[in-house]
């Protein structure tokens, strides 16, 4: 009972923030001193192409009025214009590009596998190497390696990743020339290139988010193998090896996983910069010419999603955590 | 502006063409003769190719004129002047002095279906480029059309008045005021033919139905386009279209720095690619010690017009003294530099407003000075227009788009050499487009902007810039110029059919116009794009400064 | 993450820090490199003029006339040019690098100010007050950390009009964004204090809650305030060459890495020291500040210590 009403709540909640998401993204763009219809109005442009193609593409009318009719087409999807050049935008319709016509959907769709490749290979790659550094550097405190992961993760956290990426394009793009800069090849056309191409953008973003991840894992690991139960493991003359790898790293799973859940969630919306310093045609791309071209409805479905990855993560991870840890759910 | 201009350019710009400094060698040489056959690839940063003939601006060489013919064509060469000359029908005859003109079509033109192009489907397809769901291409017919102002398509069964069809191959158009340029209008895309009755549906552009040598045989947004022969189309009856590859595959959604890193290394099927968009200067700097790569960049010999456009409504530019002073006080050769790295990669200085390549145009300098300005002289204009301590404070938008803040700068610091102080604003590019064209009330003060003709006539320079009609509501008119004997004299020269009579009354105003500097002229922008080895007439003429893709072949 | 700390009062507060820096060897790096970083952005024009450059004047003369890039070796680095110039505008590295040191302290320090103070302010309050206010603070905070913000920021330099200047709304923006991780650490060292024996006390003897905040809870918040400030300071500095990095920054000619970087891309492989001299000075500033937040969290909170 208790369970069902958190998740219930919690879901409501994540609800309740993607439609303040959405509302304040309308409202904001709208005020932008822009005019769509510019876009879809042609050249020479007069006053009564700009008055249709305005009309046309449902920007005459006022702000709220285009929300609700944004927030409706989700429901009951969306027809443009009359008659048989009518465009129709089937439900669930979260807007359509008129600059790239489209459903905005589809055109999400059509960058994900790209954003997800990136993602999920960086992050597979900073949770083993953030994790395996910080477990190192607890175990062996005080050392040489300790002192090397701590300044390496230090400079992590410091360098902005379009630094790091740009440097990193320099030294293995360039002067060394072991890989290729830039571009992205289709998992499905060759995984050879797909993976060959993207191991440069995974090492940046792993460098720059494992810091965080060896600092989370070593504190959290000291910690524990000052607890009782370790040292009764050890004092029952288990190995160091088994101590750690057994007891001790499961304690420190729980807030690794909480970070990593966060983590994801955000860079699945958008790496807007890695991406732009790559040229890797994914989501925050497509949001970056969503914005330069101020393709309003583009816009609002790159945002809404990219929040709605943001808040699903959340949720993710607070029922995790309910389930992991039932004090989390009374509080 | 820029920025649209800058769309449509990457959209359906170019390819290469033979050597280095195109322009001081011949055109075409044995080794890289073009032959038939083989698959060229075009690389494009842009994720889409648009085939849609009413959402279209592109020019008549580029994209859309490997798919679509029109009415008329561009005679494009290098070293020649543009001229119109026939496509699907000849260049036109009117009897009125320009009021009403009469296309007679060629015999036996197919679509790629193997239906028969009537003048009906061109009828159709002009009507279809007036409805509300296809606007956003060339629209210089729509206000010339009799009938056109309240006209919103065929698929509501309206027709167009202005429009008749007397036979098959006959169509004539009336116009609501005579028009010289008509002949130039009807190269434009919506004078592509529609077969009747079709392209409803919003994505018409995806499987269009074909005129020129090609069609769209497969597209997927972002990744390609691939364009195969039209068996129905018929090389005797097309003088403008050498169509030598068998498919032309566009790659899109490309990374521009990526496809220049490609294009240098000419690997594989690279080596039959060019691509699209312009290499920047930084591409250009690249590639400085690549002799291969050097021999491979196509630099157009001239182009847009790049421009200071001065606010002339707002106090203080709105004195006609203090416009003088900045024709000297901005530095074009700085401007030259910031563009592209070197005067010789960036264009000429630019003194008149007509372009190169256009017929009538008439070279003169009325602000004779060096590259670099003259501050002195700038100043000295300034006191005697009572500004003896310069001017400060001014607003200078720009957009953000195509290195324009780069560009800013370098007007910046020329202008400051002179004591006029301004605020570098840079906008996002419809943000740009709406405060510089949208507004009917300008707020800013200075603006940098280019211009490049639709169609080769200098009608096409000058009064979409410079008439009164033109000022906000999306016009171009970036100066809010507004003279009334420059408005009459455009209507005037409007009206002339003579192309060499035209010509004279277009050079006339051009000298007029800039005796009141409502802009300065900055550079005549010239185009660079890289080609691979295989790659074999491409070639850029005086007018347009984009490679002519109806030419371009591959080198066995 | 949460990170606690032991209560300390003001005076032993500044002794730690005292004591961080001569023992701590890398605490102390961190701050010499500020105060190093300072001094070149406070006296950037003092140092310029040394140079004789300035940051603003092209100097076409220093470029390669081929190119359009830098004449000479090291992006053109001279007696004339330290760091270098600028390719296609000849204006002075050095000379851009300085100013814009001074843009990314301005901006990074007092958007860290406005965080620290809404934070502190909406935490405390959240804390100590509890109820209806603590519900609506930690719930904006929750939805302000699952905004997409960056596109907000970008749509925000759109929005606001020209006469706004350019850097007060950096800081407004990148310090509003900043307030609810700060405000979070405030709000769970609140609770901890309040269930203490003096706050209750003190509430027993009729104090009201701002003479609490300024009297009993200020002073034991300081020690946390100040690690997590020094801490989000370079994720600021950070965040506006970011903005700037997307052209959404300070707008030109002012000097700002952020920009140059941005610019470098194109250039990185003919011309990689226009990337290498502002790209060194960015990640010096944020590394200094980590270090020393480190440096002083370890020492309040010495779970984590790694240098003994």
């Amino acid at each position: 009972m208790r369970t069902a009403k958190f998740v219930g709540l919690r879901l409501a909640g994540a609800v309740v923030v993607l439609f303040l998401v959405a509302l304040s993204t309308y409202a904001v763009f709208y005020l932008v001193p822009a005019d769509p219809a510019l876009q879809a109005c042609g050249r020479p442009c007069t006053e009564q192409n700009l008055a249709l193609a305005r009309e046309f593409m449902g920007f005459g009318d006022p702000w709220y009025r285009q929300f609700l009719d944004f927030a409706g087409g989700v429901v009951t999807g969306r027809t443009f214009g009359t008659g048989p050049t009518a465009i129709t935008c089937e439900a669930p319709c979260f807007g359509y590009s008129f600059q790239q016509n489209t459903d905005v959907i589809t055109l999400i769709g059509e960058r994900l596998p790209v954003t997800f490749s990136l993602a999920l290979g960086a992050a597979v790659l900073w949770l083993v190497t953030g994790v395996g550094a910080g477990v190192l550097a607890a175990v062996r405190r005080g050392t040489g390696w300790d002192r090397a992961a701590l300044a390496a993760s230090v400079a992590g956290v410091s360098a902005p990743v379009y630094l790091v990426g740009l440097l990193g394009i320099l030294l293995f793009g360039f002067t060394l020339d072991v890989v290729p800069v830039g571009g992205y090849v289709d998992f499905t056309t060759s995984p050879v290139d797909w993976a060959w191409r993207l191991v440069l953008p995974w090492s940046v973003l792993a460098f720059s988010h494992a810091a965080v991840y060896t600092r989370l894992t070593r504190a959290q690991m000291l910690d524990t193998l000052n607890e009782d139960y370790i040292r009764t493991a050890r004092s029952k003359g288990l190995t160091e090896r088994k101590v750690v790898g057994k007891h001790a790293l499961r304690n420190v799973l729980l807030p690794v996983v909480t970070v990593f859940g966060v983590d994801l969630g955000s860079l699945l919306g958008g790496a807007v910069i890695t991406e732009r310093v790559f040229g890797l045609p994914g989501l925050g791309a497509l949001l970056i010419d969503a914005v330069g071209l101020r393709d309003l409805p583009l816009l609002l479905g790159c945002t809404l999603f990219a929040a709605f990855l943001i808040v699903t993560a959340n949720v993710v991870v607070d029922l995790c955590y309910g389930v992991l840890d039932p004090r989390a759910r009374l509080s | 502006m820029t920025r649209r201009r800058l769309a449509v350019a990457v959209l359906t710009s170019a390819l290469a063409l033979s050597a280095c400094g195109a322009n001081d060698k011949p055109q075409t040489n044995a080794d890289t003769a073009a032959a038939r056959g083989g698959t060229l690839r075009i690389l494009s940063d842009g994720q889409t190719v648009n085939y849609d003939p009413a959402k279209s601006s592109s020019l008549a060489i580029t994209s859309l004129g490997l798919v679509h013919r029109r009415l008329t064509a561009w005679h494009n060469k290098p070293g020649e002047q543009a001229k119109v000359v026939p496509d699907l029908a000849d260049t036109g005859k009117t009897t009125d002095g320009g009021k009403t003109w009469t296309f007679t079509l060629q015999e036996g033109l197919k679509f790629s279906d193997g239906t028969p192009i009537t003048s009906e489907d061109v009828k159709w397809g002009v009507q279809r480029s007036f409805a509300p769901a296809f606007s956003g291409g060339l629209g210089y017919h729509k206000q010339l059309i009799e009938g056109g102002d309240t006209y919103r398509g065929p698929f509501e069964g309206a027709e167009l008045k202005g429009i008749e069809t007397p036979d098959p191959r006959t169509i004539k158009f009336t116009l609501v005021r005579p028009y010289g340029d008509w002949p130039w209008v009807v190269s434009t895309p919506a004078f592509a033919p529609v077969p009747k009755g079709k392209g409803a549906e919003a994505d018409y552009a995806e499987h269009p139905v074909a005129s020129g040598p090609y069609q769209l045989a497969e597209y997927q947004k972002g990744v390609k386009a691939r364009l195969t022969r039209n068996p129905n189309w018929d090389q005797a009856k097309d003088q403008v279209r050498a169509a030598l590859p068998d498919e032309i595959v566009w790659q899109l959604g490309q990374d521009a720095s990526v496809i220049s890193q490609r294009l240098v290394a000419d690997a594989g099927d690279d080596k039959a690619a060019f691509g699209s968009s312009f290499v920047s200067a930084a591409q250009l700097a690249q590639l400085a010690n690549n002799t291969s790569a050097k021999e491979r960049v196509v630099t157009s010999k001239s182009g847009a017009l790049a421009y200071l456009a001065l606010n002339t409504e707002k106090a203080p530019l709105n004195n006609p003294k203090v416009r003088e002073a900045f024709q000297y006080a901005v530095d074009k050769a700085a401007f030259q530099i910031a563009s592209a790295g070197t005067p010789a990669l960036a264009g000429d200085v630019a003194t008149t407003l007509i372009t190169e390549g256009i017929a009538g145009r008439e070279k003169f300098d009325l602000y004779p000075a060096q590259p670099s300005g003259d501050p002195e002289k700038a100043k000295k204009l300034l006191a005697e227009a009572g500004f003896p301590t310069g001017l400060s404070g001014l607003d200078f938008v720009v957009s953000k788009s195509n290195n324009g803040p780069d560009k800013a700068q370098a007007i910046q610091a020329g202008l400051a050499r002179a004591g006029i102080q301004t605020t570098i604003r840079t906008l996002d590019g419809d943000a740009y487009t709406e405060e510089t064209s949208g507004a009917a009330a300008a707020k800013f003060d200075l603006t940098l902007a280019s211009w490049q003709p639709d169609f080769p006539s200098a009608n096409a320079n000058i009064q979409p810039l410079f008439q009164s009609s033109e000022i906000g509501g999306g016009g171009y008119n970036l100066s809010r110029y507004r003279n009334a004997e420059v408005d009459a004299l455009i209507g005037e020269a409007q009206a002339t059919v003579d192309p060499a009579e035209a010509g004279k009354k277009w050079a006339a105003l051009d000298k007029k116009i800039l005796q009141d500097s409502p802009v300065v002229p900055l550079i005549y922008t010239r185009n660079s794009f890289l080609r691979g080895s295989k790659v074999a007439n491409l070639f850029i003429a005086d007018f347009p400064a984009y490679p002519n893709y109806l030419q371009v072949g591959l080198s066995k | 993450m949460s990170v606690s700390f032991s209560p300390n009062t003001s005076r032993s507060l500044w002794s730690t820090i005292r004591s961080v820096l001569r023992h701590d060897r890398w605490a102390l790096a961190g701050a010499v490199t500020i105060g190093l970083l300072a001094l070149l952005a406070v006296g950037a024009d003092l140092w310029t003029a040394i140079e004789g450059q300035d940051p603003y004047t092209y100097r076409t003369e220093a470029l390669d006339k081929d190119t359009g890039g830098p004449a000479g070796v090291l992006g053109g680095v001279s007696a004339d040019h330290w760091f270098g110039v600028e390719p296609l505008t000849g204006r002075d590295l050095f000379a851009i690098v300085a100013h814009g040191a001074r843009t990314s302290f301005l901006i990074g320090l007092a958007a860290t100010a406005v965080s620290v103070l809404v934070g502190v302010v909406l935490g405390a309050a959240a804390g100590y007050l509890g109820g209806v206010l603590d519900r609506v603070v930690t719930w904006t905070a929750d939805v302000l950390l699952g905004f997409p913000y960056l596109v907000f920021m970008i749509a925000l330099a759109a929005v606001v009009p020209p006469g706004v200047p350019r850097p007060l709304l950096l800081i407004a923006v990148i310090g509003f964004f900043g307030w609810p991780s700060i405000a979070r650490i405030v709000r769970s060292q609140t609770l901890t204090l309040r269930a203490r024996g003096f706050v209750s006390a003190a509430r027993s003897l009729g104090a009201g809650p701002v003479h609490v905040f300024r009297h009993e809870l200020l002073p034991n918040l300081w020690g946390p305030i100040i690690v997590v400030a020094t801490l989000s300071v370079p994720g600021k500095i950070g965040l506006e060459a970011a903005l700037s990095f997307l052209g959404l920054g300070i707008p030109p000619p002012t000097p700002s890495w952020g920009r140059t970087i941005s610019l470098a891309i194109d250039w990185v492989g003919s011309d990689p020291m226009f990337l290498v001299f502002p790209g060194a000075a960015l990640f010096l500033a944020t590394w200094a500040f980590n270090v020393l937040g480190d440096g002083l969290r370890d020492a309040l909170d010495p779970r984590t210590a790694v240098r003994s």
